[in-house]
């Protein structure tokens, strides 16, 4: 086995690493910690973030690729160069072998044992449905499955409330006594939520299709639980991607002023004046033909997507990182007028010292509202342009191709629901969580916010 | 007043000049004419000739901003920088891939996406403003927070699926209007309530909360104490006072939009088959038609900095601070 | 006075205004006889305010009202209903606020916002209302009525404003005024323009008037009654008479020993140690026993009652408990005096400086040419010795801040000369500055923007020594340096916003200091503080000008401040210095019609007295 890591990995372990480091700087400065806490204290908050952190564990357990080590060629002798898979796989991947491989031959309705599709018999008597080839294969009489399946989803639920019982217990007697001021209560019920919903769906997932199968016979599940960290990628890379720029730029209009002030201005006047959705459209085309024209860049497919996905999110940050430095701006302006910017100023301190010392730690909680505050919209227009066509490659799983792959089949009769309910609501539990903790964070960050 | 309108106007000219520029880095110095010519041929039919072809088709052929062994004038003029970028200043687009002009397209096809776009532009403004007020006036009660909630939920919700959601459950479980499609004169209406009623709800939350948050901050003003120690209603206060003051941050951002109307929405248009700039636009960038997205590019950004102008002058007119200095 | 003997024209009884656990009003109660000015006096955060909201039933939506009653002629006004109440509000009180530049609707012109109350109270529309309300412009003194209906908040200036903003409350003609510190916002002379207007209108319309106000000249000038309020408390009320002569409350007896006229030059001031309680502390006592120099045993557990004295003086202290006799005669101990030590012997003037020039371009047209000057500084000369105080007094606008940092290089001199220990520094930048700016360090006005919120006391403190590289010793000298402006070395470790106004300014001074400066500048170093931290921080300058030897440049607007301080005094007036000269003879003798104006507008409760 090799590990292999993508670009689009490091960047998300930075990331994770990053807001690791920074909850311990927050920890240690008395005002980012009383924010945080208000965080902590809020139910809306504790929940949305728990919900968030389910999805943050399964994109990371997405993030860890490897290729596999081929069995060696027989007769070849020891000394030979080793041999590695093509396909790079995930620890994810490795967790849902059943249902990556176990793929059927066209849509199967959740939890069915049969097919969706009439086909002709195997022997020529007419046309039926036939059994799947994984999902309920263990039931010799396919007609037990409902009992199966509700005798199993009953061990799934009984288990899963047990080990959230003894999770609410350990929560209750040892953490909420330290920290009494966290909102334990959101947690826990929270955790009630998924650890039942989760338990259940492990229950069942060995042998059958929970949430079906799509056109080509792909387990919907395990298409559903890929699609997150391409969403996570999307709504955290872009921000990385467009901080550096938007922090540097927006300081610097905002305290040196004339005409550097003016260059950046008109810098990000023109990115704003071009439709977003057409200047990514038009950099995504470019982007296709350059990547086109270097195949021997890319070791395999994977890598190819993977490249893909960074210039989405690379172009998604310039053409949005404008509003942030707006603003960042329009901040530096008025603390550049501060008081204490001026003593530092009268001590002779140097413009860039002033900057990162006086400057920058004030308005942290701009970039921090507005990180958060824009996660849910990339992660929406993640889903719009792998629509129209110039968002993830079309071999990247995500929200977009699943919808884009999914939209006809409403129309179909009887009607094919599930992908596309499955899509909906894993997005829509993702989107709401970063809203309502976006919505959390803001309250706790922002000063105006405080006094009223 | 007039000087300063000037002024912003003249402002507007060297970002087109940028966003020209930009354009043309993007599109003949990022890829050369014959990177784009051997993705646009595939890879099988790929030849020297079958790319001079293309190029010279297209017009592709020429120096990109210095013809040298041309004569004359003819050494600037007769370049890709010259007749595809300079050009578009005069709003000659040139050809698209299928031969049509792109000028006369966007011509017929802004029609359609004008009858969309406005009355889901109006209609939502109105509802949205609407809605906001109407939490406002409800403030810290329990229906100002499910109010609060709905729109969060509203907004977490991908268009996409407001789209497939909405034509399933109108078209094709109630039947009440044709899923796709346009028809002439009155009969278009039928054809169009659905897509702007899906517009109009998909933007709501979003639009409302955000109205919400600019009324609230308003209404914590000091003037507002005044108007209510002057014995005023709440409902006088909320009218007469907070929303005038409020406007001038919604302006901001509902201005500057209205004429990028012209350009329609790419999703509504492609999903309800309304020949329209959005359909116009999806269709070239799925069949990477490089010279139709060039035109949109330009023609949106010709129109942002028409709503950017548009702005201020809607400022002068609510703001006497800027009207009468 | 007529009215004594009439029927009240508001009651407070017993008010309580409760948010979360704090009790903003505490029990209040008092009363306003139709005619007669009530002021509410103290300091900041006291509650004042906020009684005069709930009287109006206008508290934010965190307040509510616990306890007690407001009587308004014979209704009840917490038994209004909403529409009841509206009529009230405008119609039967009006209302004035502090801040007239944010209290007026920005897009509303001032005829309309005129006109919305006589339209509401009198019903009148049209013709009539537009002449109605040109006649209030007037009658409030403002120039140009007619073409000021039609003007925008953002023309008028800050006096015209508050003008047209009592117009406003007086346009449904109420019977009780309400004004929350209706002068603090305004420029000394139009203070005293404004408040005589009030008096004015009160006086012609027989109105009943509610001030608050944190200023003991304002309470003298225009009062019948007093109420001093503390920690949401009322202490003392008293006629006005009787209150200036003989304050009772050991709190109205403190807040006029700490006033800088009351002491004479030399001598420290008064003031009050401690702070004012958190809001949200629960007491059982008095509040002002941890700060009270007279507590007795049980004052930190019972709380007082009200003691009558001599007329219709009432207190609320156990000092004037008739059961404890012969405490009641407690005075004041007499200021203490300063060991003033032989001043430093000035060997020639430390600043010099000769026609210093700041110019701000004005820029038009299409071009953004620069088409003249605003003149900010306008060629201002004066020279300051080594240990000496300068003051620089003028009002806001007349540019003493932009010369304060125009001779620190903050903002670039357009023209003249500065000379810091012999040395030409205009000009200079860079490296070539820093040894200057070892000599000269600046103490800024607002404590709470002039220390960064993200840094340790500590850092802020070393910020200084860092850049010029006195890095000797640092965590030494900074304990030192805390130490020596009233703090404890261990602070040091602590973030800002763990700090009261007071403290803060006390941190701003030790950063000035840390470098060894000869000379500060001090920019209204005192004027967002109340006034017992005012007395704290002037002596703590006094105490380091004796100490160190340091030179002061005192920007202020505040004479009294002034003539505590200041050896040699110039007036600014519009970028210009109008007189200069020592302070005995500018404040004895002014010879500029501005300075005068100045000093007659600057009332001071005890000048007469002293």
């Amino acid at each position: 086995m090799k590990f292999v890591l993508l670009w689009s990995d490091l960047l998300f372990f930075l990331l994770v690493a990053i807001c690791i480091g920074g909850a311990w700087w927050a920890y240690r400065s008395p005002q980012l910690a009383a924010s945080w806490r208000q965080v902590g204290a809020s139910r809306s908050g504790v929940a949305a973030a728990t919900v968030l952190v389910c999805f943050v564990l399964v994109a990371l357990l997405d993030s860890v690729h490897y290729r596999e080590r081929l069995p060696a060629q027989p007769g070849a002798d020891a000394g030979a160069t080793v041999q590695y898979a093509v396909e790079v796989k995930s620890a994810l991947d490795a967790l849902l072998s059943k249902q990556k491989t176990n793929t059927e031959k066209t849509y199967s309705a959740p939890l069915a044992t049969h097919l969706f599709a009439k086909e002709s018999r195997a022997d020529g008597q007419g046309r039926d449905y036939p059994r799947l080839k994984f999902g309920g294969s263990h039931l010799a009489d396919p007609a037990l499955s409902e009992a199966d399946v509700r005798e199993r989803a009953t061990f799934g639920l009984i288990a899963g409330l047990s080990i959230w019982g003894f999770l609410a217990f350990v929560i209750r007697r040892y953490a909420q006594p330290r920290a009494p001021w966290f909102a334990w209560n959101a947690l826990i019920w929270t955790l009630a939520g998924i650890v039942v919903i989760v338990s259940v769906v492990l229950a069942l997932m060995p042998y059958y299709h929970v949430f079906g199968t799509d056109k080509v016979g792909n387990d919907v599940l395990y298409l559903t639980l890929k699609s997150i960290r391409t969403a996570l990628m999307i709504g955290t890379l872009t921000t990385l991607a467009m901080l550096p720029a938007a922090l540097l730029l927006g300081i610097l209009a905002g305290y040196k002023g004339g005409w550097i002030d003016d260059l950046i201005q008109y810098v990000y006047t023109v990115l704003n004046s071009i439709p977003g959705v057409l200047l990514i459209a038009a950099a995504i085309l470019m982007m296709q033909v350059v990547i086109d024209a270097h195949p021997e860049w890319f070791a395999t497919a994977a890598e190819r997507a993977d490249a893909r996905l960074l210039s989405l999110c690379l172009i998604m940050g310039i053409t949005s990182w404008t509003g942030l430095c707006r603003l960042l701006r329009a901040e530096t302006l008025k603390l550049r007028e501060l008081e204490f910017v001026q003593a530092a100023r009268a001590f002779g301190v140097s413009g860039f010292s002033i900057m990162a010392r006086h400057i920058l730690p004030n308005v942290m909680h701009i970039v921090m509202i507005s990180v958060v505050m824009d996660f849910s919209g990339l992660v929406l227009a993640e889903a719009v342009l792998s629509y129209v066509g110039i968002g993830v490659d079309p071999s990247t799983i995500s929200f977009g191709t699943m919808i884009n792959a999914a939209r006809m089949e409403l129309a179909r009769e009887p009607m094919v629901w599930w992908s596309l309910i499955s899509a909906f609501c894993f997005m829509f539990v993702l989107v709401l969580a970063a809203n309502l903790f976006a919505d959390v964070v803001r309250d706790a960050f922002d000063p105006r916010g405080r006094a009223a | 007043m007039l000087t300063y309108l000037i002024r912003r106007f003249l402002y507007a000219l060297p970002i087109l000049i940028g966003v020209n520029l930009l354009t043309f880095v993007l599109f003949f110095v990022v890829n050369t004419p014959d990177d784009m010519a051997r993705m646009q041929l595939g890879a099988k039919r790929v030849t020297p000739e079958a790319i001079e072809k293309w190029k010279v088709e297209r017009g592709y052929d020429k120096p990109l901003l210095w013809n040298a062994p041309a004569p004359g004038t003819d050494k600037v003029t007769n370049t890709i920088f010259f007749e595809k970028s300079l050009s578009m200043f005069a709003f000659e687009f040139g050809q698209a891939d299928d031969g049509r002009d792109i000028l006369n397209e966007i011509r017929t096809r802004m029609g359609p996406s004008l009858a969309i776009a406005i009355p889901v532009f109006i209609l939502g403004l109105w509802s949205a403003i609407s809605f906001a007020l109407l939490l406002v006036f409800f403030r810290a009660t329990y229906l100002d927070f499910a109010g609060v909630v709905l729109c969060v939920a509203m907004m977490s919700i991908s268009s996409l699926f407001y789209i497939i959601g909405g034509q399933w459950l109108i078209s094709k479980v109630w039947h009440l209007v044709p899923i796709s499609g346009l028809g002439s004169g009155l009969d278009a209406t039928r054809f169009l309530i659905l897509p702007v009623v899906i517009s109009v709800i998909g933007g709501l939350g979003g639009a409302a909360r955000w109205y919400r948050t600019i009324f609230l901050e308003e209404s914590n003003r000091d003037y507002v104490r005044t108007a209510r120690a002057k014995g005023l209603s709440e409902l006088a206060v909320l009218f007469r006072h907070v929303l005038k003051n409020a406007m001038i941050p919604i302006l901001t951002g509902v201005v500057v939009v209205i004429p990028s109307l012209f350009l329609g929405s790419l999703l509504i248009e492609s999903f309800f088959g309304i020949p329209g700039l959005g359909s116009y636009t999806i269709d070239a960038i799925n069949a990477q038609d490089f010279a139709v997205v060039r035109a949109m590019v330009f023609i949106g950004s010709v129109l942002y900095i028409v709503g950017l102008w548009l702005t201020d002058i809607s400022y002068t007119l609510v703001d006497p601070r800027i009207r009468l200095s | 006075m007529s009215a004594l003997n009439s029927k009240p024209l508001l009651r407070v009884n017993h008010l309580s205004v409760q948010i979360g656990a704090g009790r903003p009003v505490d029990d209040v109660s008092f009363e306003i006889k139709p005619g007669e000015t009530f002021a509410l006096l103290g300091e900041s955060g006291c509650g004042k305010s906020m009684t005069a909201l709930a009287v109006m039933r206008l508290l934010p939506p965190a307040a509510r009202l616990t306890a007690g009653g407001v009587t308004y002629g014979d209704e009840e006004l917490l038994a209004l209903t909403e529409a009841e109440m509206r009529a009230v509000r405008g119609g039967g009180i009006g209302m004035i606020f502090q801040e007239p530049a944010t209290s007026l609707n920005p897009v509303m012109s001032i005829g309309r916002q005129i006109e919305e109350v006589l339209d509401l109270h009198l019903g009148l529309r049209g013709g009539p209302a537009r002449q109605r309300a040109r006649e209030l412009l007037e009658a409030v003194g403002l120039p140009e009525a007619e073409r000021r209906l039609d003007e925008y908040p953002f023309q008028l200036s800050g006096g015209m404003k508050q003008r047209a903003m009592i117009a406003m409350a007086l346009a449904g003609e109420p019977e009780l005024l309400i004004a929350d510190e209706p002068t603090t916002a305004l420029d000394v002379t139009l203070q005293a323009q404004v408040l005589d207007l009030l008096k004015e209108l009160q006086l012609e319309r027989g109105m009943g008037m509610l001030l608050i106000t944190h200023d003991l000249g304002v309470v003298e000038r225009m009062a019948d009654h007093v109420g001093v309020m503390y920690a949401g408390q009322l202490v003392e009320v008293a006629p006005r008479e009787q209150f200036f002569a003989n304050p009772a409350h050991p709190y109205s007896r403190k807040l006029f020993a700490a006033l800088p006229e009351r002491a004479g030059r030399g001598q420290r001031l008064a003031t009050i140690p401690g702070l004012v309680p958190a809001l949200d502390v629960k007491h059982t006592g008095c509040r002002f026993t941890p700060r009270c120099s007279e507590a007795l045993d049980h004052c930190g557990n019972t709380l007082p009652e009200w003691f009558g004295m001599a007329g219709a003086q009432q207190v609320r202290c156990h000092l004037f408990d008739p059961q404890q006799v012969g405490l009641n005669t407690v005075i004041m101990s007499a200021p203490t005096a300063l060991v003033e030590e032989p001043r430093v012997a000035s060997s020639g003037p430390l600043l010099e400086v000769r026609d210093l020039q700041v110019h701000f371009p004005i820029r038009k047209g299409l071009l953004q040419r620069t088409v003249g000057h605003v003149p900010a500084v306008d060629g201002i000369s004066f020279s300051l010795a080594a240990g000496r105080t300068l003051a620089l007094v003028g009002e806001s606008g007349c540019g003493k801040t932009t010369a304060g940092k125009a001779i620190l290089q903050l903002i670039a001199p357009t023209g003249g000369s500065v000379t810091l220990g012999g040395q030409e520094i205009t000009g200079l930048t860079g490296a070539a500055l820093q040894p200057l700016r070892a000599q000269a360090q600046m103490v800024f006005q607002d404590p709470f923007s002039s220390l960064n919120p993200r840094l340790r006391i500590g850092a802020i403190i070393a910020e200084g020594m860092q850049a010029l590289g006195q890095t000797e010793n640092m965590a030494e000298r900074i304990a030192e340096l805390l130490e020596q402006v009233g703090l404890r070395a261990d602070m040091a470790t602590r973030y800002p916003h763990e700090f009261s106004g007071g403290q803060r300014q006390r941190i701003a001074i030790a950063r000035a200091l840390a470098v060894n400066p000869k000379l500060l500048i001090c920019d209204e170093p005192t004027s967002a503080l109340d006034v017992s931290v005012q007395a704290q921080i002037i002596n703590l300058l006094h105490d380091l000008q004796q100490k160190l030897g340091l030179a002061y440049l005192f920007i202020t607007h505040n004479m009294a401040v002034v003539d505590y301080l200041a050896d040699e005094v110039a007036v600014m007036y519009k970028g210009r210095i109008v007189e200069y000269g020592s302070a005995d003879d500018v404040l004895a003798h002014p010879q500029h019609a501005y300075t005068q104006t100045l000093l007659a507008a600057a009332f001071s409760p005890l000048r007469g007295a002293a």
